[in-house]
This record gives structure tokens, sequence and C-alpha cells, in this order.
């Protein structure tokens, strides 16, 4: 028998690879631009939102949901380096920001669950009632 | 947009160089790296990333650094609407600096790392005195 080892990411991947694939026709072009940037998934009962945002501490960021909106905003600051310090590699950026999301669908506007784990933010919203998926009996003629 | 407003950059792919044992998709996490009279300092954002799927190595002048992710955050999750790949990160460095290794420090806070990289003390230049003959 052969062994194959499975990737436990190859079909997310694949999944975001086409939906990125799809929207920007390459996949090294994805980014609107706009910092910090977001993934939105359906997870069944709920959607949920992730952000990447390392090095922002969960007292620098600050989330509003007004109906179907989003709004993501705060300020990432580095207390690295000391002023003595010469640049070898400077990539990261510190600043302001914010960005206003438009969620899929209704969200029901109670039970709104934030965390900041590992720099990244999850949001997970409830959907309303009538944007839940319903179980539809198929009665027998 | 602000002057101070911050922008994305996307995500780049990368290959690893060696063969791995463990296959997926790595990104090549943006770093910045400054030097002091004593150290060398890496900082380098790596969203995902948990304490334990941390690992830097050092071998001779080049140090790696990767990490993994935790897959079972996406379980359940169908994706509407994608701007960032989801996956392990990768970079190699080639130090111009000897560095102390016993006395590196690493640091993964929010997935940010932190890695300091202490220089290893001058060999302390010995004075000799030629005696006339």
């Amino acid at each position: 028998m052969a062994l194959v080892y499975r990737d436990p990411f190859e079909q997310l991947q694949r999944e975001l690879d086409r939906m990125i694939g799809a929207a920007f026709g390459d996949v090294r072009g994805v980014t609107t631009g706009v910092y910090p940037p977001v993934n939105v998934f359906d997870g069944g009962d709920a959607y949920v939102v992730k952000a990447e945002l390392p090095g922002v501490d969960a007292s620098q960021i600050e989330l509003e949901v007004q109906e179907d909106t989003l709004t993501l905003r705060g300020e990432r600051v580095f207390s690295e380096p000391r002023s003595d310090a010469a640049f070898h590699r400077r990539e990261r950026k510190e600043g302001q920001f914010r960005r206003v999301l438009h969620l899929p669908g209704q969200v029901a506007g109670s039970d709104i669950k934030a965390d900041l784990r590992d720099g990244v933010l999850t949001v997970r919203l409830p959907k309303a009632e009538e944007a839940r998926p319903r179980k539809v009996a198929i009665q027998a003629g | 947009m602000t002057p101070n407003e911050m922008e994305t950059k996307p995500k780049q792919k990368v290959e690893r160089r060696e063969e791995s044992t463990r296959p997926g998709v790595y990104f090549l996490p943006p770093v910045d790296i400054f030097e002091t009279k004593d150290e060398l300092v890496l900082l380098a954002d790596m969203p995902g990333v948990p304490s334990d799927g941390l690992d830097v190595n050092l071998e001779g002048d080049e140090l790696t650094v990767s990490a993994s992710v935790r897959p079972e955050d996406y379980e359940g999750l169908k994706p509407l609407h994608v701007e960032y790949g989801v996956g392990g990160y990768y970079r190699r460095f080639k130090l111009g600096e000897a560095v102390d290794r016993e006395r590196i420090q690493a640091q993964l806070k929010n997935g940010s790392l932190l890695l300091r990289l202490p220089k290893c003390e001058r060999a302390r230049v010995r004075r000799i005195t030629v005696q006339a003959a």
C-alpha cells in the first residue's frame, strides 16, 4: 500500500487560490491595498472574518458593527529599535489603519465574538435568522 | 488617505531550498534587521504562528527561520472573500557578523518574531613587547 501524505492545507489553499485567482487573475496580485488584509468565511450559522495584524496589541484595535458593516481601526506601533541602530532591512510598516467591510449578509446584533491570537484577529458574527441555512423537509409523494 | 495610513503588500510565496518532508505553501515573512554595537536584531511578521510552530536554526553564518500555522483554525470554514493566502513562513539569511549562538534569544508575540543575536566578543588585541637583542 502506498503511503500518501496529505497536506492539511491542500484543500483550503486550493480554494483560496481559486478565489484569489478569480478575483485578481493572479495569485501574487492578491490585495486591495488597504490594511489589514482580510479573509471572510462562511461558518454555517455565522460569518467569520479574519485579519492579519501581526505585532498589534488587542488594546490597539477598535471594532464596530453596524447592521451589515464591520469597521476595524487601530494603530501598529513598534517599540524597537533604539535610535543608535543601523538598519540592514526595513520591510515592516507601522502606522494607522481603518478598514470598512460589508458583510455578505445580515448579522444578528448580539453575540458577536472577537479574539486576537498570534497576530490574527478573528471576528465571529452570527447570521441573522433570515440568513441562516435552513433544512427543508422533503415530503414523500 | 493620510500620510501615516498603512498599505497592504501581497504575501510572497517562497520555494524552500531543501527538500521538505512537509509539503505545503510557504510565504516570505517581511523583516526588519538592524544592528547595534552589541547585537543584530531581526523582527519578522508571521501572523498565525503559535510559539510551538517556530523553528530558528543557525548553521555557520546561515540563519533559517521557518514556521507553521494551525490548519484547525480553518475547519468548517468556507471562503467567501479572500485577500491573503494561509500557510507557513520560510526565510534564510546570511549573517555578516559572528554571533554568539549560546545567547540567541527568540520571542514570538502577537505573530511577530523578535530575534536577538548578540555579537561575539572580539578577540582582545594582545600587546607583544619586542625585546631588544
